[in-house]
């Protein structure tokens, strides 16, 4: 048996998981999520662990891997550290076994991922431009038009008729918002347009990484934005050769953690097997 | 010794690093009428014909991340590496104004015509383009070198006013050969337990020797060694990997650090290739010109800075640094416009590539900032190795 923790330390939040790997069965033990909100990271994650240790009733003794992802590496008392990519693509498999692509929608980045059935990553893509792909970018919004974030989705989907967002500039559309209110545009209407603006970047990116027919796991802060979901299905079904379908799952958010924990359990079992015991530290 | 000394130890170095006035040399020389101190360009020097005239060999490896180039532009053209331009700032910046003498080692074009422009910029300076032998035949680059040292020497003899004997020489050799040996030893530390002597750190020491009398330096290795030995540091799950192409325009410390971050221990590396160049000690018995001669041709590193004579033999080294040290990838890592490193790059890859060793490579300039592409190079690499090595 195999107690693996994984801590994803997010630019908006911070989430913790401990697994239990035995005979090839994982059983997710517990887990704990923290909005970082101007604190300290390297703090939060402490708090997120040791709330996720305590959930599970453990102690970290009782942890063989402690693995970090995203902007982790410094906490001290890691194990193992992987790159976000390889923890999202074993995250989304774990969530949905029949995934082979990945979208991680996070508070900064958008990553596009292609993945085998193991989670090897077998190529990926950032957003190149800054915010504007990103949750920060629909918090900002949400916060111009006064709605509260988890409204977001359910504002898009009521949209008529969505207004355009040229810029791909996060700074140049939240001008472009503020003309929208201006000129009395619906808030689902401004929302849904933002959503296909973001879509179409995204649903690019996953293009030019050779996803053709794959389920996409979408995982991140942004996973349960229902109306990014249903925009992201809109803007691959408008693309030639491509047939993906989009998904996303309750734990999304999660993706890093749980892709971290397991990695962790598979490495230290790869560990055992060739006599260098790595307890973690 | 306990945590604080080689925080204490890394801090001073640090210091050290981040000196562009070059103060901890600037004092070496005011402390007694008539030192003079010489500067060296990375990769090579004989730094011991220096200290047998008893002068400071300072190493002067451009300006690093700190320093803003303005003047230093308009002598290369911009998409030439850095440290031409960065050395030449801090040239006319008046930084250098206390260095005797410049010597620029035979290391490609760009440092040669660096050796011209230096004539010409500071015609009171001694300043010297050092040539080392590209043929490793005793009679041809045996004697080519032989005749390199001793013009070196008389050289130097004129500037301090002072003949040299045999004698001083090989005192001086003495003493470096010392340097090495303490040097040695801590990269071997690091290859066997590279949790507890962080690349970072390593390099900081070794940069310190490049500014400091090799005397104090090798003390302070000794003291880094012994403090970093005694230190309880936690053991991460990283992949083991080797660094190259990094002998001449030095990577800022924040790259290094970086790819430590993602998951990689440094067990071995070409950063401060002068500190290692020989890889034995030089004898003290007999002709010491020839003897630093000899190391040369017989007794040096092999790295794409020196020519390869056998094709068979082409890049071997790295082959054999890997089983050595159990790395299990190799970075390679080089300064844009770098004509050793670069040139010689796809053959050395196609080495590893045959004997199955991974490897990423990425280019870099003394002045880089921006590392999360490199934090994303080198931990996806890690990533690889850690999960998918044995598939």
């Amino acid at each position: 048996m195999t107690l693996s923790a994984g801590i994803d330390v997010g630019t908006g939040a911070v989430k913790a998981a401990i697994f239990k790997v035995e005979d090839g069965r994982e059983e997710w033990l517990a887990r704990s999520t923290l909005r970082i909100r101007q604190r300290d990271p390297m703090q939060l994650a402490e708090e997120a662990f040791n709330e996720t240790l305590e959930k599970a009733s453990l102690r970290i003794d009782d942890l063989d891997y402690i693995a970090t992802t995203g902007e982790g590496e410094a906490i001290p008392f890691h194990t193992g550290h992987f790159y976000s990519m390889t923890s999202h693509a074993r995250g989304a498999i774990y969530l949905n076994e029949n995934a082979t692509a990945v979208l991680d929608c996070g508070a900064l980045h958008g990553r596009a991922i292609v993945t085998d059935k193991r989670g090897k990553v077998l190529g990926y893509k950032m957003t190149s431009q800054c915010a504007s792909g990103s949750g920060q970018f629909l918090e900002n919004i949400a916060r111009y038009l006064g709605i509260a974030q988890d409204e977001i989705g359910k504002l898009s989907v009521q949209a008529d008729e969505p207004e355009t967002v040229s810029s791909i500039c996060a700074v140049l559309a939240e001008t472009d918002v503020i003309n929208m209110v201006s000129r009395g545009i619906t808030a689902p209407n401004i929302l849904k347009g933002i959503h296909l603006s973001m879509a179409s970047r995204l649903a690019r990116l996953l293009k030019s990484i050779g996803v053709t027919d794959n389920l996409v796991m979408v995982t991140g802060g942004l996973a349960l934005d229902k109306g990014l979901i249903a925009a992201l299905g809109e803007e691959l079904a408008k693309m030639k050769g491509v047939e993906a379908e989009v998904t996303s799952h309750p734990d999304s958010i999660y993706a890093g953690a749980i892709g971290a924990a397991l990695w962790g359990a598979f490495r230290y079992e790869i560990l055992v097997a060739s006599g260098q015991l790595l307890k973690a530290s | 010794m306990s945590q604080s000394d080689t925080a204490e130890i890394v801090a001073r170095c640090h210091v050290l690093y981040e000196d562009l006035n070059f103060t901890a040399a600037r004092k070496w020389k005011d402390a007694e009428p008539g030192r003079k101190v010489i500067g060296y360009m990375p990769v090579y020097v004989p730094r011991e014909i220096i200290h047998a005239v008893g002068m400071l060999p300072l190493g002067i490896l451009g300006g690093g991340d700190q320093l803003e180039v303005i003047h230093g532009d308009a002598y290369y053209q911009s998409y030439i590496c850095r440290i031409p331009r960065s050395t030449i700032e801090l040239g006319v910046s008046g930084r250098l104004d206390f260095v005797d003498g410049m010597l620029f080692p035979s290391i490609c074009d760009v440092i040669r015509n660096l050796s011209g422009m230096w004539k010409m910029m500071f015609p009171g300076v001694y300043s010297k383009y050092f040539d080392v032998p590209q043929t490793y035949e005793d009679d041809v680059g045996g004697t080519f070198y032989e005749n390199e040292l001793t013009e070196l020497l008389h050289d130097l003899e004129e500037l301090a006013g002072r003949k040299v004997s045999e004698d001083d020489l090989r005192r001086s050799i003495e003493v470096y050969n010392r340097n090495r040996q303490v040097v040695r030893q801590l990269y071997a530390l690091r290859a066997q337990k590279p949790w507890q002597v962080p690349a970072a750190e390593v390099y900081l020491v070794l940069r310190a020797g490049l500014v400091l009398p090799v005397e104090e330096h090798t003390d302070l290795v000794e003291q880094y060694l012994a403090a970093a030995e005694s230190e309880d540091r936690p053991l991460r799950d990283n992949c083991r990997v080797i660094l190259t192409g990094m002998f001449c325009e030095q990577p800022p410390l924040n790259l290094i650090k970086s790819l430590e971050l993602s998951g990689c221990y440094v067990v071995d590396d070409d950063l401060m290739l002068v500190t290692r160049w020989l890889t034995d000690d030089v004898p003290t018995a007999g002709d010491p010109l020839h003897n630093l001669s000899q190391a040369f041709l017989h007794h040096s590193e092999s790295t794409a800075a020196k020519y390869e004579p056998n094709p068979e033999e082409k890049g071997q080294y790295l082959v054999r640094a890997v089983r050595r040290t159990g790395a299990e990838g190799v970075i390679f890592a080089s300064p844009s416009f770098c004509d050793p490193a670069l040139l010689d790059r796809p053959m050395l890859q196609n080495v590893l590539k045959e004997a199955g060793i991974p490897f990423i490579a990425f280019k870099y300039a003394e002045n880089s900032g921006q590392m999360q592409p490199i934090r994303e190079q080198a931990g996806t690499f890690a990533d690889s190795i850690k999960l998918w090595s044995a598939a």
